[in-house]
C-alpha cells in the first residue's frame, strides 16, 4: 500500500512539472510584452521600459527565464504580481486559495452526500413516482446554465427574500474597523472544520472496532462531545460575530453549487446501485436476515459507491474551472476570480500562479481518488 | 414418527410478467425431518430455486405466493410480517447459494461477513466471542482460521465455497438449503465438498434441502429425493427407492438418460420435446405432451399427488410399475 502511494506520488510530481513547463511556455507565447502592458503611461520612453523589463529579468531569453522560474519555484517564490504590484504571487494565493477551497470542498461534499443518498434510495425503490420526479428534476438542474441559475438564486434568496447577502466574502460595513483580520478568522474557521472532520472519522473508526451493542452509543456520544467542543470554542470567541458573517456569505454560493451538481452523483449512484442490487451478495445479505437499511447501505450502496467516488473526486479537480464562473457571479474573491483578472490583465506571474493552484488541485484530487479507491476496494489494495 | 422441522404445504407461486403469470411453483408439498437430506432434482427452470427462495421469502417484486404454507415451528413463513421473517432467515433457515462464488461481498473480510450474521441474530455476542465462533466454523469446513481476515478475492473458488458453507452454519440453523452450490467448481473439488457437506449435515443433525439438476449429485447427498417437472413435484421418495423403482415416467426417463458405470451397458434414452412454457402450461398433467404413457385423462385432469406407500408418493395417472 505504501509503495503504491509512493509510486503514485512520484508520478504526480513528474506530471506536475510537465504541467508547469507547459503553462509557462504557453502563457509566454502570447503576443506583446505582458509587463510593458502594465505601464500605460504614454510619456514613458523606450529606455525606461527596457530598464523595467531588465529589472524583472524579462530581457533574458525565454529558456533562461524558465530555469530561473523553476529555481524560484523550488524555493517557494512564484514571482511578483504585475497587477497587484508589489505583492508576491504566493501571498495572493495563500490569501485566496482557502476561500475557493472551502467553497468547492463543501459544495461538492454536500452535492455528493445528497446525490449519493438520493441515488441509493431511488434505486432501492425503483419505479415509484418519486424516481421520475427526482430524475427529471436532477437532470434539469444538472444541465441548467449556471450563470443564469446563480443570478436567479441571488435574485430570489438575496434580493426578494433578503435572507442572504448579495455576494462577496464578508460585509464591509461590519468589518470596518474590526479588530480582526478576516483571513485569520477564516483560517481559524477552516481549522475548526478540519478538526471536526478528523475527529468524526476517529470516532467512527474507533466505534467500528467495538462490540456491536456499544457502537451506536459511542458514535452518538462522540458526535455530541465534538459538537460541544466546537460550541465551547466559538461561543466565547471574541470574533464569533465576524465568523458568523463569513458563514452567512458562504451559504448561498455553496447551496447554488450543490444544487446544480448533486444530480451527477445521484444519477451515477442510481445506475451503479441498480447494477449492484442484482449481485448475489445483496441477495445473500438479505438471506442473512439483515435489516433492509443495512442491506442497502452496508452492502449494496457500499459497492455501488466505488465508481461514484471517482467521479466525485474528479469533479473536485474541475472545481477551479467552475470557480471562474461562480466566483464572478457571487463576487467571491477566490482563486477563480483572481485567475480571470490575471489573464485579462496579462499578469503572467499571477496567471501561472492561478493555474498552478488549479493544476495542483487536479493532481491532488487524482491522488486522493487513487488512495480512496484503494481504501474502498480491497481488490485494488493488494494487486 | 417425529414432527417434521420444516413442512411445505401446497405451495403455489407465480411470477407476474407483462405477458401474463408464469406458474413457477404449483401445489408443491414436502416435509423435511430432523437430519433429513432432501434432494430436489429437475431441469433448469422447473422451479427448484423458486421453492428455495419461497422458503426464505427472498422473492423478486413480481413474485406472488398464491397459496400454501411453509411451516416451521408452527409459524407460517409465507404470511409472516417482514420484520418477523427476518428473525427466521439464517437463524432457522440458512442458504448456500447457487452462485456461491459471488455470495461474499468483495469489500469486506470473509470473517467479518460471518460475524455480521452472528451479530444480527445474537445481539449480545461480543466481537471476541464472534471471532471464536468463526474460527470454530472455519475448522468445521476445513479452512484455516487465519484466513478469516482475508478478503474474498484472496480465496480460491473451493475456499470461497467452504466459507459460504461456514457462513450458512454460523447461526446453527434448523435447515440448510443448498442451491446447486458446487456447480461452479471442478468435479474433484465438487465431490470432496459434497462429501464434507454431507458429513457436516449428519454430524450437526440439521435438515438439508439440496437442489440440483444433476441426479448423480442428488444420489450422493440425499436420503430423500423429490423430482420436479415444470413447477410441480412429480415424485417424492427415499433416494434409494427412487433409483430402484422410479414410478413417474419423467423420473424413469431421467434415470434412463443417466449412464451407470457399474450396471449393464445400454443405450441412453433421451426424452423428446422440451419442457413446457410456464406462461401457458399444458392442462392436466404438465408432462403429458412428452410422456410415452399419456392417455386422454392425462391431458384433462391434474393427477393427484398420492402415496404409493408410506414413503413413496407420485403424481401420475399411469405410474411405471416397479
Amino acid at each position: 500500500m505504501l509503495k503504491y502511494i509512493a509510486i503514485r506520488v512520484a508520478q504526480i510530481i513528474f506530471t506536475f512539472f510537465v504541467f508547469l513547463t507547459l503553462i509557462f511556455f504557453l502563457l509566454n507565447a502570447q503576443p506583446g510584452s505582458s509587463l510593458i502592458d502594465q505601464f500605460t503611461d504614454p510619456n514613458m520612453t523606450a529606455e525606461m521600459r527596457q530598464a523595467i523589463a531588465k529589472s524583472f529579468g524579462l530581457d533574458k531569453p525565454l529558456h533562461e527565464q524558465y530555469l530561473i522560474y523553476l529555481g524560484n519555484f523550488l524555493t517557494g517564490n512564484l514571482g511578483v504580481s504585475f497587477s497587484n504590484y508589489p505583492r508576491p504571487v504566493i501571498e495572493i494565493i495563500f490569501e485566496r486559495a482557502p476561500r475557493t477551497l472551502i467553497l468547492f470542498l463543501s459544495s461538492t461534499t454536500l452535492a455528493f452526500t445528497i446525490g449519493f443518498t438520493m441515488g441509493k434510495i431511488l434505486a432501492w425503490r425503483r419505479g415509484k413516482v418519486t424516481e421520475y420526479v427526482a430524475t427529471i428534476g436532477g437532470v434539469t438542474l444538472y444541465t441548467i446554465f449556471l450563470p443564469w441559475f446563480g443570478l436567479m438564486m441571488i435574485w430570489f434568496f438575496a434580493f426578494i427574500l433578503g435572507w442572504f447577502p448579495l455576494g462577496k466574502f464578508l460585509d464591509p460595513v461590519l468589518w470596518r474597523g474590526a479588530p480582526f483580520n478576516s483571513d485569520v478568522i477564516f483560517g481559524q474557521m477552516l481549522t475548526t472544520a478540519s478538526a471536526v472532520v478528523v475527529a468524526l472519522f476517529i470516532v467512527y473508526f474507533i466505534s467500528r472496532r467495538l462490540d456491536p451493542i456499544r457502537r451506536q452509543p459511542t458514535q452518538i456520544g462522540g458526535a455530541l462531545v465534538i459538537g460541544a467542543a466546537v460550541l465551547a470554542v466559538w461561543i466565547p470567541h471574541p470574533a464569533a460575530r465576524y465568523a458568523l458573517d463569513i458563514l452567512h456569505h458562504l451559504i448561498l454560493p455553496i447551496a447554488t453549487l450543490a444544487t446544480v451538481s448533486f444530480a451527477g452523483s445521484m444519477l451515477l449512484t442510481r445506475n451503479s446501485m441498480l447494477e449492484t442490487l442484482r449481485e448475489d451478495f445483496v441477495m445473500a445479505a438479505r438471506a442473512k436476515g439483515l435489516p433492509d437499511n443495512v442491506v442497502r447501505d452496508k452492502h449494496a450502496a457500499r459497492n455501488a459507491m466505488l465508481p461514484v467516488v471517482t467521479a466525485f473526486v474528479f469533479g473536485l479537480a474541475l472545481a477551479i474551472d467552475g470557480g471562474v464562473v461562480t466566483e464572478t457571479i457571487f463576487s467571491w474573491p477566490g482563486m477563480g476570480q483572481t485567475l480571470l483578472q490575471a489573464v485579462s490583465r496579462k499578469d503572467i506571474p499571477l496567471a501561472i500562479g492561478g493555474l498552478i493552484f488549479g493544476g495542483s488541485l487536479a493532481l491532488t484530487a487524482h491522488l486522493i481518488a487513487d488512495i480512496l479507491y484503494a481504501y474502498l476496494d480491497p481488490r485494488i489494495r493488494y494487486s | 414418527m417425529t414432527q417434521p422441522i420444516l413442512s411445505v404445504q401446497n405451495l403455489t407461486m407465480h411470477y407476474a410478467t407483462r405477458k401474463g403469470d408464469v406458474s413457477a411453483v404449483d401445489d408443491v408439498s414436502f416435509d423435511v425431518m430432523q437430519g433429513d437430506a432432501l434432494g430436489l432434482v429437475g431441469e433448469s427452470g422447473c422451479g427448484k430455486s423458486s421453492i428455495a427462495n419461497c422458503l426464505l421469502r427472498l422473492l423478486p417484486e413480481n413474485a406472488r405466493i398464491l397459496q400454501g404454507a411453509v411451516r416451521l415451528d408452527g409459524a407460517n413463513l409465507t404470511t409472516l410480517p417482514e420484520d418477523q421473517m427476518r428473525a427466521y432467515r439464517w437463524k432457522r433457515i440458512a442458504m448456500v447459494f447457487q452462485a456461491a462464488m459471488n455470495t461474499l461481498d468483495p469489500v469486506y473480510r470473509v470473517g467479518d461477513q460471518i460475524i455480521e450474521a452472528l451479530h444480527t441474530h445474537i445481539e449480545t455476542m461480543t466481537n471476541a466471542e464472534a471471532r471464536e465462533r468463526v474460527a470454530e466454523l472455519f475448522k468445521i469446513v476445513g479452512l484455516d482460521p487465519a484466513l478469516m481476515d482475508r478478503y474474498p478475492h484472496e480465496y480460491s473458488g473451493g475456499m470461497r465455497q467452504r466459507a459460504v458453507i461456514a457462513m450458512a452454519l454460523s447461526c446453527n440453523p434448523d435447515v440448510i438449503i443448498a442451491d446447486e452450490p458446487t456447480t461452479a467448481l471442478d468435479v474433484i473439488v465438487q465431490d470432496k465438498l459434497l462429501r464434507e457437506m454431507c458429513n457436516i449435515q449428519k454430524t450437526l443433525g440439521m435438515g438439508m434441502i439440496y437442489i440440483s439438476h444433476d441426479i448423480a449429485v442428488i444420489a450422493e447427498v440425499s436420503n430423500r429425493m423429490g423430482v420436479m417437472y415444470a413447477g410441480r413435484l412429480v415424485e417424492l421418495a427415499d433416494t434409494a427407492d427412487i433409483f430402484a423403482r422410479p414410478q413417474h415416467p419423467y423420473t424413469y426417463a431421467l434415470m434412463s438418460a443417466f449412464p451407470s458405470i457399474t450396471g449393464p451397458k445400454r443405450e441412453l434414452t433421451t426424452l423428446p420435446g422440451e419442457p413446457p412454457d410456464l406462461l401457458n402450461p399444458p392442462p392436466g398433467c404438465r408432462f403429458h405432451p412428452r410422456c410415452p404413457r399419456a392417455t386422454s385423462v392425462c391431458a384433462r385432469d391434474v393427477p393427484a399427488f398420492k402415496a404409493m406407500d408410506a414413503r413413496h408418493s407420485v403424481a401420475c395417472w399411469h405410474p411405471v410399475e416397479g
